[in-house]
């Protein structure tokens, strides 16, 4: 039952991914509708940057596979 | 019948044992993998020895072949700088192991990535590269950056700088680890689901094959996502900061991009 709950917390840091993911796409927005010739550079790089971000989305899923089936 | 009376009994048991040891099905899938990686390099390289060197339009196999070959070395050089070209090589390799482990789960078989020891190794490399490379680069210097911030009679920061050395590792293991397991959870959660949800719907057929409906049509987006779209992605992280990470030990490389800025600007 522990297990749960610390899974459930662990998997909490997935908001904070969520909010740097969501300043990535609306600043990559924002630099698109400014200047659309960049769209395809901008593109690529936002979702690089989506990917690098997600990491710690991953780690935070991470912690909360090993406090379920580990811990 | 001759008896081998020199051998003790410890090692008798190791031969014995040798061949029954319990190999997880990650290792075989790798090893899948690396034939099918090697079988076909062998291809390429007949087909590119019997090619046609005067063709002025290379087609078919070929000039897909050429021009991701030409994609990569491109890419290489313009994250790295020109001294780095020779580097596209093992970028290349990267792509290909990496795209083709992290994709493997398609076939049905489990993905190398989602097996702990394959990432690690893959970042064991890239971090081997790392200290390598800057060891190439300064010489002497290359212990000062355990002292970093203070000089070095002033052992103050070693014990921060030692524990900083294996963010990389860590950071690139985990991150391939991470998404190929959360793939494989994810994808085996929905499987359940799916065929608990099937066998409700349709109980009024013999239990075992009313759980086959629903999965068909819903898992192939998803696996569209989780298999192919985090597959590339997490590729091309993967190479992209080991090129970062070992082509920012060396100081030469930033210089030359600096002179080519400088010429860019001018």
């Amino acid at each position: 039952m522990t297990n749960a709950f610390a899974a459930a917390i662990a998997v909490l840091g997935g908001a904070a991914c969520a909010i740097g993911e969501s300043r990535i796409v609306s600043h990559a927005l924002d630099g698109m509708a400014r200047n659309p010739e960049m769209y395809s550079k901008l593109r690529s790089s936002m979702i690089l940057g989506c990917a690098l971000d997600e990491t710690t989305g991953i780690y935070a899923l991470l912690m909360a596979i090993l406090c379920l089936f580990v811990g | 019948m001759i008896k081998f009376s020199f051998y003790s009994s410890a090692f008798e048991d190791a031969i014995s044992h040798m061949l029954d040891f319990d190999i997880p099905g990650e290792i075989y899938s790798s090893l899948i993998v690396m034939l099918f990686i090697i079988i076909l390099s062998f291809v390429i390289y007949f087909k590119f020895k019997h090619a046609d060197p005067l063709e002025t339009r290379p087609h078919g196999f070929i000039l897909v072949i050429s021009s991701a070959v030409k994609l990569v070395r491109n890419f290489t050089i313009d994250l790295m700088g020109k001294k780095w070209e020779p580097f596209a090589g093992y970028v290349m390799a990267l792509f290909i192991y990496i795209f083709i482990a992290f994709t493997f789960s398609l076939t049905g078989l489990p993905s190398p990535a989602s097996y702990l020891a394959v990432p690690l190794s893959l970042g064991l490399c890239t971090f081997v590269l790392i200290h390598v490379t800057a060891m190439r680069a300064n010489k002497g210097k290359y212990f000062l950056r355990f002292t970093d911030p203070l000089p070095p009679y002033i052992p103050a920061f070693v014990p921060i700088n030692l524990l900083s050395m294996w963010s990389p590792l860590l950071s690139l293991t985990l991150r391939l680890f991470g998404n190929a397991l959360s793939g494989y959870v994810l994808m085996s959660i929905i499987y359940a689901f799916l065929a608990q949800a099937s066998g409700f719907v349709f109980s009024f057929i013999p239990s075992g094959a009313n759980q086959l409906f629903f999965a068909p049509f819903v898992t192939p987006v998803l696996h569209l996502y989780f298999d192919l779209f985090s597959g590339v992605i997490q590729t091309l992280v993967f190479v992209m900061l080991t090129m970062i990470f070992v082509s920012q030990e060396d100081p030469d490389t930033e210089e030359e991009e600096m002179l080519t800025l400088k010429k860019v600007n001018n």
